[in-house]
């Protein structure tokens, strides 16, 4: 199995503060990975210091993606690499709409002009699958959306832009059973063998949609334990009162 | 014809906003000491204090006024911390003139109240100075509260310095007087400095607002805040002109002002020029104004749980002031002042 | 992150410098002989020149504004205010002479006639050079000609309208308009008639160190309605030229009227113009206002909403470059009950240009229910740039509803970070960002007007910084 991400004694900072201290996650083709720890841990930081978001610092370690460092990488080559990020909270672009987006970045992404017939039928596609009102694809980048619509937005572009590894950074929080039922779809959508996801959460309502493969537990900066899904569950019921 | 308080930046003088004109104001000279004044602090307070010129203030006349014929000055050195600075001027029949020079230097956290009022029908005249300087990370609280009988002149030029990661709360409640002029500078020089400035005004009959506050942001991560509140009765006319100035260097700085204006007469008259002024990039500024009306459903909803009309009206009013008088911790000058807007809400 | 820089507009089409050729000019400077000079080479009739005197003296008599941009530059006694081309006025571009109609060409204008407008207007310095339009409007009773043949041709209706929009007295500059005026359009269109397609005037100021000084003058009648679009533009020279023409726009109750404008003069232009329009009853007026050139411009359009339930809207973006000062705003006077305006207007600042949002709003004590909402955005987009924001509303009644709003900063980094974590490079992202700032204004620009502001917005990295 091919390795797609490896973090080796990560440490970042957010801002001027040291959040991540000696992370290390390796991921590999066909896995799911689920990152779950309290408010504060350093999920968040995770995932934007891979995506070398200028908010956040690394300060020690490394990130490579299949196999090569991609530290210095402006956060455009991350994506064009092969990685994906789901926001928290997405941006609202106004003047942009969704459609005319989604058809530029993946113009970018493939560096081939997209057909926009059948690329249009594919969204519309997805986005029957999503259950999104298909009237959002004509209004701007997230502008006015609800927190749902938005959070739907960003599975609709990693289905579009087709990356090998998603990150997907809370991207059930906020959510009704629903919407979380829609999102699982989506990942499942999205899943084969050649492509990986990671889930960074701070609960576990999402992984009883989805099959996952290790589950880490995220503690003040680093993982201190890892396992399968039966360790979700047991977070669900104790808390992490036992890994602080 | 007296013309004072002078916009930062001059626009069509068809605007009619560039400067405030004033008919039949006597500028004083010759005054008697004042004497219903009452300083408490303690700190030490120096009241033989030279005075200092003003960056913008109201206008030359009005500062030589100050320079020559002060009758009035105290000089507090804030050294220990002190909650407690009282500074009280009671007109009466006798003392009905003050020129006025304050100075406050805050080197611990201070809070301090300022407070003109009149205690007689006779025509009372404020020509008045307050300096502040907040020295690095110090807190201060200030509140000015102008109760003047509705004949008198009331002129405050307002003059503060913020040090780095200062902390100015400026709250002014301007009720009183026929010509009420305010002039507030805030220059922030120091980085991370904060300055929060919340005003109330309540205008009627023929009284006459005319607020000019001004900010300079120099310092990196500057942040200003300005929120005036205001209602206009009979023929009460206001002028409001916010200026913020992100000045080159005052990179992450934010600054933030809202005007909003309550209209209770059709005859009232109210103007307002919010300005952001901004040589640099890395910067958010935002200002708001409103004016109109109150809002005839909120006034509804209150008559339908067995309010009256004129009693909906003044709480709806008084609900926009709470969040500004709250930030006065004194409950006696707090309900005071309540009392008091009722009463001229009436 | 790195900083990055708008290329600034192309100006080779607009560069085209035609050699100073002209049947006349006159000399430079102004006094009483040059005025009657000019009148009696435009063969005035006797009303008129006493206009021009009259206005004159008002010139004489007003002091420059003590506020706004530095003006020290213009010199009036450098100032040609009268250069007649050598054309006259054609109603066929084959009789255009070649040199004037490359221009022109050049510029898109016969081009643009024949595809989507239905009457085109062309001045080339101070004379109008062609005037067409479509034979049905013809037919419909709609005028749509130069300003000097309207003196000549329909005296009632000019005595009636000329310069009573906008005072003789105004400002310095309308003074001086309306003592060496030129040029220009007369549109009328007559009760109820619907112009679908827009008519076009264009303004070339070819002639070094002189001035253009065109009034357009347009009544929409009674239900009528019309789209109007102004275009202008000049080659740099290294003197400065003088632009002050001014514009009277009369719609009549239940009328529309849509005025567009793009105006790209050469950054050595003073673009002092002056724009009014008077709104009847239910009338509504909108403005579209593109203000990429000129050196300083010192441009407020104004409604004055005189009849019950009249509208206005303003839409406008300023983009100002190096060396330019861009005053720009919107006034709007609410003197009758029920009277709406919306304003939206963006800037955006960049290598050390500076944009003055500059407005009015005054609601009259008689405007009961009226509405008034205005947002204003600047987008700095380096720190050796000036962005102010100067609006004075004036509400003197209380049956009111009033907002405004304004907000200044920079291309959130955010925004770009997400952007670019969808494989945007961070040229794009802000590319993006900034025609998406524009597009609430680029949307209502005719379309080949859009394309050319979109163009406009390409950017590069500069480099990094920090």
């Amino acid at each position: 199995m091919k390795t797609l991400l490896e973090m080796k004694d990560l440490h970042a900072n957010a801002g001027e503060k040291e959040i991540l201290k000696g992370l290390n996650l390796t991921i590999h083709e066909g896995e799911v990975h689920v990152v779950m720890g309290p408010n504060g841990a350093g999920k968040s930081t995770l995932a934007n210091s891979i995506f070398h978001n200028p908010e956040y610092t690394v300060t020690a370690g490394s990130i490579e993606f299949e196999g090569e460092n991609i530290q210095d990488f402006t956060t455009d080559k991350i994506a064009k690499k092969g990685i994906f990020m789901s926001f928290q909270l997405p941006e609202e672009i106004p003047g942009i709409s969704t459609l005319n987006f989604l058809k530029f970045a993946k113009g970018k992404m493939t560096d081939r002009p997209v057909k926009i017939f059948e690329f249009k039928k594919q969204v519309e596609e997805y986005m029957q699958e999503l259950n999104m009102n298909p009237k959002l694809i004509e209004r701007n980048l997230n502008v006015g959306f609800s927190g749902g619509e938005k959070k739907k937005n960003e599975i609709l572009q990693m289905l579009v832009l087709n990356p090998k590894l998603a990150i997907l950074d809370e991207t059930d929080s906020g959510l009704d059973v629903d919407a979380i039922k829609t999102v699982s779809k989506g990942i499942e959508m999205f899943k084969n063998d050649k492509n990986a996801v990671l889930i960074i959460t701070h609960n576990t309502r999402i992984l009883s949609h989805l099959k996952v493969d290790y589950v880490h537990i995220l503690v003040d900066g680093k993982i201190v334990k890892t396992g399968d899904s039966r360790l979700a569950k047991e977070i669900e019921e104790n808390g992490y009162a036992k890994y602080k | 014809m007296l013309k004072v308080n002078r916009t930062p930046v001059r626009t069509s003088r068809n605007f009619k906003i560039n400067n405030i004109k004033l008919e039949d104001v006597n500028i004083p000279e010759k005054v008697w000491s004042f004497k219903p004044a009452t300083i408490t602090s303690s700190n030490l307070v120096e009241n033989n204090v030279a005075v200092s010129g003003l960056t913008y203030g109201l206008g030359d006349s009005l500062l030589k006024n100050v320079m020559q014929c002060a009758n009035h000055k105290a000089k507090i050195t804030v050294d220990k911390q002190d909650k407690d600075i009282k500074m009280i001027y009671h007109f009466d029949d006798e003392n009905t003139n003050l020129i006025n020079y304050i100075e406050i230097d805050a080197k611990e956290n201070a809070n301090v109240i300022v407070e003109y009022k009149s205690n007689t029908e006779k025509e009372c005249f404020v020509n008045s100075i307050i300096k502040i300087v907040a020295c690095q990370q110090v807190m201060i609280n200030v509140f000015v509260i102008n109760l003047l009988n509705e004949s008198s002149n009331f002129f405050l030029a307002m003059e503060n310095s913020l040090e780095e990661n200062s902390n100015l709360q400026y709250t002014v409640i301007d009720l009183g007087a026929k010509n009420s002029i305010q002039n507030y500078y805030a220059n922030m020089t120091g980085e991370s400095a904060n300055n929060d400035l919340q005003a109330i005004y309540l205008g009627r009959k023929n009284q006459l607002k005319d607020i000019n506050y001004i900010a300079e942001l120099r310092g990196q991560k500057t942040n200003v805040n300005i929120d005036v509140q205001g209602a206009l009765k009979d023929n009460a006319k206001k002028n409001f002109k916010g200026t913020i100035d992100f000045k080159k260097g005052c990179k992450k700085a934010k600054g933030d002002e809202n005007e909003y204006c309550m209209l209770l007469s059709d005859r009232a008259k109210s103007i307002a020029l919010p300005m952001l002024l901004c040589t640099e990039d890395d910067v958010e500024g935002n200002h708001s104004t409103a004016s109109g009306k109150l809002n005839e459903k909120e006034i509804f909803y209150i008559m339908s749980r067995g309010i009256n009309k004129q009693e909906a009206t003044k709480l709806i009013i008084k609900a926009r002031f709470q969040k500004i008088l709250e930030r006065i911790c004194d409950e006696e000058v707090r309900n005071e002042l309540m009392e008091e807007i009722d009463r001229r809400l009436d | 992150m790195s900083k990055i820089q708008v290329e600034d507009i192309n100006r080779n089409i607009y560069d085209i410098k035609n050699e100073d050729e002209y049947a006349f000019k006159i000399q430079k400077g102004l006094n009483r002989e040059i005025v009657e000079e000019i009148s009696r080479q435009k063969n005035d009739p006797e009303w008129m020149k006493e206009i021009r005197l009259k206005a004159l003296e008002t010139y004489n008599s007003l002091e420059l504004p003590t506020w706004g941009p530095d003006l020290s530059e213009l010199k009036m006694d450098e100032i040609a205010t009268y250069v007649k081309p050598k054309s006259k006025l054609n109603t066929s571009w084959d009789d255009v002479p070649e040199e004037i109609k490359n221009t022109f060409d050049t510029l898109g204008i016969p081009e643009a006639e024949r595809k989507s407008l239905a009457g085109v207007g062309a001045q080339y310095d101070s004379e109008v050079v062609y005037h067409s339009m479509k034979e049905d409007l013809l037919k419909q009773g709609v005028i749509y000609t130069d300003m000097e043949t309207a003196v000549r041709e329909y005296p009632e209706i000019v005595k009636n309208y000329f310069m009573k929009c906008v005072p003789v007295n105004d400002h310095k500059f309308v003074a001086l308009h309306a003592a060496v005026w030129s040029g220009g359009s007369f549109v009328y269109v007559p009760k109820g008639v619907k112009v679908d397609i827009p008519l076009q005037s264009y303004f070339r100021l070819n002639s070094p160190e002189s001035g253009q000084f065109e009034h357009t003058l347009i009544i929409v009648d009674e239900g009528a309605s019309l789209h109007f679009i102004e275009g202008c533009s000049a080659p740099k020279y290294n003197k400065v030229n003088l632009h002050a023409g001014c514009v009277e726009l009369y719609v009549k109750d239940n009328a529309y009227l849509r005025y567009s404008t793009i105006e790209n003069w050469s950054k050595n232009m003073m673009n002092l113009n002056t724009k009014k329009a008077i709104v009847g009853k239910n009338a509504q007026i909108d403005w579209v206002t593109g203000s990429f050139g000129s050196k300083v411009s010192m441009l407020y359009p104004m409604s004055i909403l005189n009849g019950e339930g009249a509208k206005t809207e303003y839409t406008g973006i300023t983009f100002a470059g190096k060396g330019q000062n861009l005053d720009t705003g919107f006034k709007v006077i609410h003197n009758a009950p029920n009277t709406s305006s919306v304003v939206n207007s963006k800037s955006i600042s960049k290598e050390g240009g500076a944009c003055t949002y500059r407005a009015l709003v005054r609601i009259a004590e008689n405007a009961k229910q009226s509405k008034c909402s205005v947002s204003c955005e600047s987008l700095m987009l380096d720190d050796n740039s000036r962005s102010d924001t100067i609006p004075v509303n004036d509400i003197q009644t209380d049956e009111v509803e009033f907002s405004h709003e304004a907000k200044i900063g920079k291309i959130s980094d955010k925004e770009i970070f997400y952007l670019m974590s969808r494989g945007l490079s961070e040229e794009d992202a802000k590319a993006m960002i900034v025609r998406g700032f524009a597009y609430p204004i680029s949307k209502e620009l005719p379309v080949e007007y859009a394309v050319e502001m979109n163009n406009l917005i390409n950017m590069e990295l500069k480099g990094a910084i920090g």
